[in-house]
This record gives C-alpha cells, sequence and structure tokens, in this order.
C-alpha cells in the first residue's frame, strides 16, 4: 500500500516539472523586458530596476527557475507588485468562491450522470440512452460560459427565479449562498455532466458482461442491488478518473464563468491580474491549478486503493 | 515472403486511408455527419459572402437606432453603439472558422511530427511525450489565457496559443496509432529490406495515423472555437473593438437585462459552428475508426452479445477537456 | 410421471434477436430432471447448453436480446411464465447456478462473506450475524480450511479451486433443490477439477439435491451423471441413462465423441478420432439432420429431412437420426 503510493506520488513527479518549467517560461514569452512592460511606458529607470529585482530576473535562467520552484515548493508564490500581497495570500483569499463553486458543480455533474449514464447502460437504445446521446453533444457543443449566459437571459432577467450575479459565502446560510452559486454552478456541472454520464455508461457497459452480474441475476437480488452494489461500483475506477481528471478544468471553468456572476474568486482574480499584466499573480495561480490536479489525481489514486481490495492488498 | 508481406501491409495501410470509397459512401449513410458537414459549409459560405449578406458594416456605428430588437431593417437588431448584430454575428462566425481551422491545421501537423517521432525512437518518446503530458496537464483555457496575457492580446499569438494548448492532444493520438502500425509484420520486413528510417516514417507509418489525426483534428477545430470564445469574453482573446463571437458576448452581458438578442444571436452562431464540427468530427470517426468497422462487422455475424462492442462507441476525445 | 420430475423442461425454444434475424439457439430441446437425480447435457462449445441452463433461470437479456417459448416446469410451475419478481424469488433460492470461470464469476470488490450472506439476506429473514455463520458453516461444508478467517477474504486471495467452492457455497446458500452446474471445472486445473467433481456429488448424495450438469467432458459424465442428453446445434440428439450411453450410443454424433475420448484400454495403435467440422452457424443451419454436413453415413434423407428425437433400440434411449438402429448394429458387432 505505501509501495503503491509512493509509485503514484512518483509517476506524477515528471509531469509536475513540466508543469512548473512551463508555467516558470510563460513569463519569458513576453516580447521585451517583463518589468517594463508591466510598469507600462511612463515609468521611470529605478521602479522598473525594484521591479525586476524583485521578480528576480537579474539572475542567469537556470537560478531564476531554482529560485521560484524553490520558494514556491515552500508555499511562497511570489508578490503581487499591484496587489500589494504576496500571491499566495491573493489565492488563499479568493480561494472559497471557486472551490465552493467547482465542488457544487461537480456535485450537481455526478447527481445527473450517474443515473443518466447508469439507466443508458442498462437499457440500451431506450429513452435515457437517446437521452444521453443528445445531451453528451450539447454538453461538447455549448460552452459553459454560454449556457450561464442564456440561464442568466431565461431564470435571472425573464423568470427574475435567480440574482443576475453576487456571491454570498457558505457560512453566511446555506439559502443565500444556494440562491448566488445555484445557476453557475448548474452551468458547470451540466457541460461537466455530459462528459461524466458517457464515462458511466461505457464504464457500466464494460461491466455489465462480466461473469459476476450473471452470477448476482443468478443469486435472486434485486435488479438495483444487481446495478449500484456489483456493476456500478465495478465501474467506479474508470468514472473516478475521469470525475478527478476534471477537476482541474472544472475550476478552470469556474474561474471563467466567475466573471459572468461577478464572483469574487480566483477566476475574477485571475482576469484582472491579465488585464493588469500582472505576471505574479498570473504564474502563481498556474501553478497553483498545476497543484491541485497533481493533488486531485493522488486523491483518486488513494480512492481507487479504497475501492478495489486488489489494489488496497497488493 | 517480405515482398508480399510489405505488399500486403502496404494495401492495409491504403485501406485505412481517407480515399478508400466505402469509407466514402459510409460517411454519406451516416446522416449527423452530412449534416454536420453540410452546416459547416453553410457558416463558411455565410461568413465569406457576409459584405453582400448583410447590408451593413460590421463596424458601422449609427448611435440614433442603438439597441434596437430584431426588426426587418437589422435582422438581430442592434448593439450599444448601434451596430448591427446580424453583420457582427456573421463577422464573428467567420473569425471563429478562422481561429479554428488554422489551430486544427498547425496543432495537427505539430501533433503529427511530435507524435511519429516519438512513436520511433524511444529515447525522443521520454522527452517529447513527458512535456506533452505536462502541457495537457494544464486545462486549456487556462494556460492559453496566461500565455496571452505574455504575447498580448492579438489574432495571431491566439492562433499560436491556442496551437501549442491543443498540440499535445494530437500527438498522443498519433503517437498511439503509429505505435500500432510499427508493430505490423510489414514495417519490419521494410526494416530488414534496409528502408530508410524517414521513409518508413513517412511513407509507411505516417499514413496509418491519418484518420485518427483527421478526426482528432475536426475535434480541435469546434474545441479551439469555444476556447477562444472563452478567451475574449474574458478579455484575453482577440482585442475588443474586433467583433469576434466572444467580444460580442461578453458586449451582450453588459446589456443583458434589456437586449437579450445581442446574447442570444452570437450565443447561437457559437454553438451551431461548434455543433457542426462535431457532428462532422464524430461522422469522421465513424467512418475512419477501426473500432466502429469492427462493431459493425461483428453485428452483422449476428453475434449474441450486442452490447460487448459499443463501448468504443463514446466519444472520449481528448480534446474536451476545455470544456470552459 | 411429469409428476416426480423436479423440472421438467417441454419443447424448450430460445431465440436470439440479432441484427440477422431471430436465431434459435435452443431449438425444442424436452428434458426432464428427477428428485436427486444428476443428469449431464454434453455437446461441443457452441451446441446451446449452457443457453439451455441459462434459460432454465432465465438469466438471458430478455429486454433485448433473447425471447422464450415451451414450457419450464419446475415443481409444476411452469418458470416462463412467472414475472420477474417471482423468478427472483427462484433464483438462488429454489434453483441455484455456477458458472464455468469462479474467478470472473465472484464480484472482486465484495468479501466472500458478503457475496454468500446477500443471499441468504435475500431469500432468507437472517440477521447480519447469524448470516455470517451461515456463511462460516457452508464454507465449511464445501471443505474450505479456515472457513472464518476465509469469509473475510477477497476473491483474488483465493486459489481456483477455492473460488469454485466459494461459488459452491453461495449456490447452496438457500439449500436449493437444483444445481445447475455450467461447465464448473473447465477452467481449472485436472487434480482440483476431480475435488469438485467429487463435491458435488458427495452433495447429491448428502443433501439429495439434484444437480444438471454443463459439460464438454464424456468422462466426468460417466463418473457422475445418472442419466444424459447430448445437444448438437440447438437439439437434443440423443438422450439416454449413462451406462446405455456408453454402451451402446444412437446417434453418429455420440458415437463421434466417444471415440474421441482417450482411455487407457483403448487400441493404440489406431489414432483418437476427433468428429471432423465445426458446429454450424445458427443463422446458416442445414435444412435436413443439422448434423448431416459432418456425419459419414448421411445420405439423401438425412439432407433433406429432419428426423425427430425418438425411441431407440430396448434401454429407453431416444436419438434423432435416421439410421441408427442400422449403426447400432454395426456398433454392436464391431465391439463383439
Amino acid at each position: 500500500m505505501v509501495i503503491y503510493i509512493l509509485r503514484r506520488l512518483l509517476a506524477l513527479v515528471p509531469v509536475v516539472l513540466i508543469m512548473s518549467i512551463v508555467v516558470f517560461l510563460i513569463i519569458y514569452l513576453i516580447p521585451g523586458d517583463p518589468a517594463r512592460v508591466m510598469l507600462g511606458d511612463g515609468a521611470d529607470e529605478s521602479t522598473i530596476q525594484e521591479l525586476r529585482q524583485q521578480m528576480g530576473l537579474n539572475y542567469p535562467l537556470l537560478e531564476q527557475y531554482g529560485r521560484w520552484i524553490g520558494n514556491a515548493v515552500q508555499g511562497d508564490l511570489g508578490r503581487s507588485f499591484f496587489l500589494q500581497q504576496p500571491v499566495s495570500t491573493a489565492i488563499r483569499e479568493h480561494l472559497a468562491p471557486t472551490l465552493s463553486l467547482a465542488l457544487f458543480a461537480q456535485f450537481i455533474a455526478v447527481l445527473i450522470a450517474i443515473p443518466l449514464g447508469v439507466r443508458a447502460a442498462v437499457n440500451r437504445g431506450g429513452l435515457a440512452d437517446k437521452t444521453l446521446n443528445a445531451y453528451s453533444l450539447l454538453g461538447i457543443s455549448v460552452p459553459g460560459f454560454l449556457l450561464s449566459l442564456f440561464f442568466v437571459l431565461v431564470f435571472a432577467v425573464r423568470l427574475k427565479w435567480f440574482p443576475v450575479s453576487g456571491y454570498a459565502p457558505l457560512h453566511e446560510g446555506l439559502g443565500s449562498f444556494l440562491k448566488f452559486m445555484f445557476l453557475p454552478a448548474l452551468s458547470i456541472g451540466i457541460v461537466m455532466s455530459s462528459l461524466t454520464a458517457r464515462i458511466v455508461k461505457a464504464s457500466m457497459l464494460e461491466v455489465l458482461h462480466e461473469g459476476f452480474v450473471k452470477t448476482a441475476l443468478s443469486k435472486g437480488l434485486r435488479q438495483n442491488t444487481i446495478i449500484y452494489k456489483h456493476v456500478l461500483r465495478n465501474a467506479l475506477i474508470p468514472i473516478l478518473t475521469v470525475v478527478g481528471g476534471s477537476f482541474g478544468t472544472l475550476v478552470a471553468g469556474a474561474a471563467v464563468i466567475e466573471t459572468i456572476f461577478n464572483i469574487p474568486g480566483l477566476g475574477q482574480m485571475l482576469v484582472h491580474a491579465v488585464e493588469r499584466r500582472d505576471y505574479a499573480v498570473i504564474q502563481g495561480m498556474v501553478l497553483f491549478i498545476a497543484i491541485v490536479y497533481v493533488a486531485v489525481n493522488l486523491a483518486v489514486d488513494l480512492l481507487y486503493a479504497v475501492v478495489d481490495p486488489r489494489i488496497r492488498l497488493q | 515472403m517480405t515482398d508480399s508481406t510489405v505488399q500486403e501491409g502496404k494495401q492495409q495501410a491504403r485501406r485505412t486511408s481517407l480515399i478508400h470509397s466505402q469509407p466514402v459512401r459510409r460517411f454519406m449513410a451516416n446522416r449527423t455527419a452530412v449534416i454536420g458537414g453540410v452546416l459547416m459549409l453553410l457558416l463558411i459560405a455565410a461568413s465569406l459572402l457576409s459584405p453582400w449578406l448583410a447590408r451593413f458594416e460590421p463596424q458601422a456605428v449609427d448611435v440614433v437606432s442603438r439597441l434596437k430588437p430584431p426588426s426587418v431593417k437589422h435582422w438581430f437588431g442592434t448593439d450599444n453603439l448601434g451596430r448591427d448584430v446580424f453583420s457582427r454575428t456573421l463577422n464573428g462566425t467567420k473569425i471563429s472558422i478562422q481561429v479554428g481551422l488554422t489551430v486544427a491545421l498547425v496543432s495537427s501537423a505539430a501533433g503529427l511530427v511530435i507524435g511519429l517521432y516519438s512513436a520511433y525512437y524511444r529515447r525522443l518518446d521520454q522527452v517529447l511525450m513527458r512535456i506533452m503530458d505536462g502541457i495537457f496537464a494544464f486545462p486549456a483555457v487556462l494556460l492559453a489565457m496566461a500565455m496571452m496575457a505574455a504575447l498580448g492580446p492579438n489574432v495571431s499569438n491566439l492562433m499560436i496559443c491556442l496551437s501549442i494548448v491543443f498540440t499535445p492532444a494530437v500527438a498522443r493520438i498519433v503517437r498511439s496509432s503509429a505505435l500500432v502500425v510499427k508493430e505490423q509484420t510489414y514495417i519490419e520486413a521494410m526494416r530488414a529490406l534496409g528502408a530508410s528510417r524517414t521513409r518508413i516514417l513517412w511513407l509507411h507509418i505516417m499514413p496509418g495515423t491519418l484518420s485518427p489525426l483527421i478526426v482528432q483534428g475536426s475535434f480541435v477545430f469546434a474545441e479551439s472555437i469555444i476556447v477562444e470564445a472563452a478567451l475574449s469574453f474574458l478579455g484575453a482573446g482577440i482585442p475588443a473593438p474586433m467583433p469576434s463571437l466572444g467580444n460580442l458576448l461578453s458586449e451582450g452581458k453588459q446589456f443583458i437585462y434589456n437586449s437579450w438578442w445581442m446574447t442570444l444571436y452570437p450565443g447561437f452562431a457559437l454553438i451551431l459552428s461548434v455543433l457542426a464540427m462535431n457532428w462532422f468530427g464524430d461522422g469522421l470517426r465513424d467512418m475512419l475508426d477501426p473500432h466502429a468497422r469492427t462493431k459493425r462487422k461483428r453485428s452483422r455475424k449476428g453475434s449474441m452479445n450486442k452490447n460487448t462492442s459499443d463501448n468504443n462507441n463514446e466519444k472520449v476525445s481528448s480534446a474536451t477537456q476545455a470544456s470552459s | 410421471m411429469a409428476s416426480e420430475n423436479l423440472l421438467e423442461i417441454k419443447a424448450l425454444q430460445t431465440y436470439f434477436h440479432t441484427e440477422a434475424g431471430k436465431v434459435s439457439a435452443v431449438d425444442g430441446v424436452s428434458l426432464a430432471v428427477g428428485a436427486g437425480e444428476i443428469v449431464g447435457i454434453v455437446g461441443e462449445s457452441g451446441c446451446g447448453k449452457s443457453v439451455t441452463a441459462q434459460s432454465i433461470l432465465r438469466l438471458l437479456d430478455e429486454k433485448s436480446q433473447a425471447s422464450y417459448s415451451g414450457e419450464v416446469y419446475f415443481e409444476g410451475v411452469d418458470l416462463l411464465k412467472l414475472s420477474q419478481r417471482q423468478m427472483r424469488g427462484v433464483r438462488g433460492n429454489d434453483i441455484s447456478m455456477i458458472f464455468q470461470d469462479p474467478l470472473s464469476s465472484l464480484n472482486p470488490l465484495l468479501t466472500i462473506g458478503e457475496q454468500i450472506t446477500e443471499t441468504i439476506r435475500s431469500h432468507r429473514k437472517f440477521s447480519r450475524k447469524n448470516a455470517w455463520q451461515e456463511a462460516v458453516r457452508l464454507l465449511r461444508l464445501t471443505g474450505i480450511p479456515a472457513p472464518e478467517r476465509r469469509v473475510h477474504e477477497y476473491p483474488h486471495q483465493l486459489s481456483g479451486g477455492m473460488r469454485q467452492r466459494v461459488m459452491i457455497a453461495i449456490a447452496l446458500a438457500c439449500e436449493p433443490k437444483l444445481l445447475i452446474a455450467d461447465e464448473p471445472t473447465t477452467a481449472l486445473d485436472v487434480t482440483i477439477q476431480a475435488q469438485i467433481m467429487d463435491l458435488i456429488a458427495k452433495l447429491n448424495r448428502e443433501l439429495g439435491m439434484s444437480v444438471l450438469l454443463i459439460t464438454h467432458d464424456l468422462g466426468v459424465v460417466a463418473e457422475v451423471c445418472h442419466r444424459v442428453a447430448v445437444m448438437y446445434a440447438g437439439q437434443i440428439v440423443e438422450t439416454a441413462d449413462v451406462a446405455t450411453l456408453f454402451r451402446e450410443p444412437q446417434h453418429p454424433y455420440t458415437i463421434g465423441l466417444l471415440q474421441s475420448i482417450p482411455s487407457l484400454d483403448r487400441d493404440r495403435t489406431k489414432p483418437l478420432q476427433a468428429v471432423e467440422g465445426f458446429v454450424p452457424a445458427l443463422h446458416q443451419l442445414p435444412k435436413g439432420c443439422r448434423f448431416a454436413p459432418r456425419c459419414p453415413h448421411a445420405d439423401a434423407l438425412c439432407r433433406t429431412e429432419m428426423p425427430l428425437l425418438e425411441s431407440k433400440g430396448s434401454s429407453g434411449s431416444q436419438a434423432r437420426c435416421w439410421h441408427s438402429e442400422a449403426l447400432s448394429q454395426k456398433e454392436a458387432v464391431r465391439h463383439a
């Protein structure tokens, strides 16, 4: 088990390394001097030099990366010149809305995807299967931000069921949280669920021909017991992989949606940073998402072990 | 032995290539694919003919008739500066298709080269595919946005960024199908006959990877339209006055309370473009995908287990990671 | 007579709905299993013996794939007329089934104990604790050492033979009157095969449980079965009690199968004979006798008219052959 975890960790190292290098190099895509670009044309030389110093631009490339990654490992993602605060602090302050939105959306996605995918697999060619086919095409073709614009148009502007935008943190009460978060979470959740439902269906179909399903049937178990206790459980590993693997995308999707609903999360912070060319924040954010990706992947690997005794007991 | 093996293998490779007539027939029989293709052609035609179809310049400001709902004069209404939304939507579609097509072509070309060489040279594989995996792990919108922030917002930078973002998806597909072709006997035979590596790679392995490449390319096309729109919507894509779909939606959002047409019509144009490409890609895959073919063969035999084969039918395209 | 039989299958047809059309994988099979009896069904793979077995418990997907006609009486009740809910009460309770590959037949994610107790608890009102005790008892009954420990283990921690014992324990959970064993030893090592067959024979003797044994192995049939039916291309081509079948086989296919068994006392100068050719595909069955294309004795009649399953000889065996009388005389002469 320990060996299993270590091996999984080790497998993630090259990906993380490459991701960090990509993030680091982004700043070198800037044509010309990053400090000068950030501060604009009117900046005086000493301010530029100060920023260069702060960004560590005066060191050789490799050393810059070393310093940067060294600091990042210790949780120091640099300092935002515009926010006048450490990037890690800024991320922490904006994390809660994005994370709660992403989790809420994931919840909605799973809530739709599992029953839909299961029914589609169990009853091939039936209503659920046909719905899934149309639904998954919709999911790939309608981006979440557009869906949320439509939702705002219908449910907020026309029907006035929900506020057009805004945010209330969860600790101020579930009701107001839901009121603000439902539309954004639903738009992401729907897009997400179409992918997940397809995986659920494919994975269920694979398991449905396994011998133990016939055994379960021959034992006289109820259909729902067979489907949920025996089949779905065995189909869970690919489903977990997709759900986990899409979490980074989910957070990024949440970031886009935030700007529509004026939710003060990471997405809004990122958009402002892009406008201001606040590279420290941009780099920090992207690296943070990379870390989230790795963490979720690891969590999924651990969940495999929970689900499957063959992994747990190896 | 070798000569006939090579001959046979070549035929096999040719069979998987595009020009074979049976796939084309199957494509025509595939209704959604044809609808997708026709829809795409219509959209391209409409956007190319926009100077003649629309009576207004996309940028022509008319302050008197601002925020007017759809009418005979302005089919899709007018925006906050009195510009014709129909003309702007057509223009936006044109830009989207341009971006999508360019990105699909560039990332397919780059992905093809990287995928092929990774499949053939093990050492190169270690380096290239690790890099591809690293890039692939980022959410597409996020990475593109960060790069755009550095490069500065304009159309060509956007195309560069999106091409970088989508190359890994293509490279992975090409590599895995090239690995399959590489293991076939006729490639072994070619090598034994002393054919040069470049020749084997481009003349014999490459054709076998074309089908998945084209399918993946069409999905990249659809996906990059979405990401372009998302980036422009966030102000990190195509700069503002230019009427891209993302920009139109961003403007529409500001007036969403009163002027629904500013959001609805560009939104539909976006969905239509993406839908058309996805349908088209689905059809292509059904026509070219070897799994889909074995499925057909198996069911013709009258297999008892109908559901065994259908799993491959599920589109788990790796380009769909960017569902922003 | 009919009332004495535990299971009585009458003119069973099992259809598969394929894209090539409706084909019958089981075509007019009639068969009876008496109380305490072990009946074998033998045949090559694809002859419809497994489908027959699964049709009894209606395990095939009736929504999209399969449909049945005919009658399957179990204790006088036609199983084919039962609702899905009533059918559930029969499965695992009155009739149990074990399958060919014990590894894939067991759920890899659940402990042995869970898989036994869920059967018990779905048919009997047992507390969780009592069900687990019962599971341990059943494991001990099937000869698994240290059953108290094994109940908490997962299938992948057991050997092939142990897994099949677990399958049998699951099948025994509700003391069924009939056990259907579908090639229970095919996936196992030879030594283990014998142990499992001994176990099944022992359970039949001690618990009085009837067994319907599906196999391709006539050797196994000779050892444990009382009666046997030979199937070919969805039909029964010969049925007899075991001794009669081995002594006076009536159908050329049975004769072919018997000649393909290696045995110690056979003439080793002659090569071992296999039945030439393959079982025909279901949607391209020959017009007359289905075995005719492979039969060394087939003539014009065989190729145009399908023979019926009729009583042959003096020992009550039935065969589906135009020429069986002539053949068995020849066979008798050869043996003499």
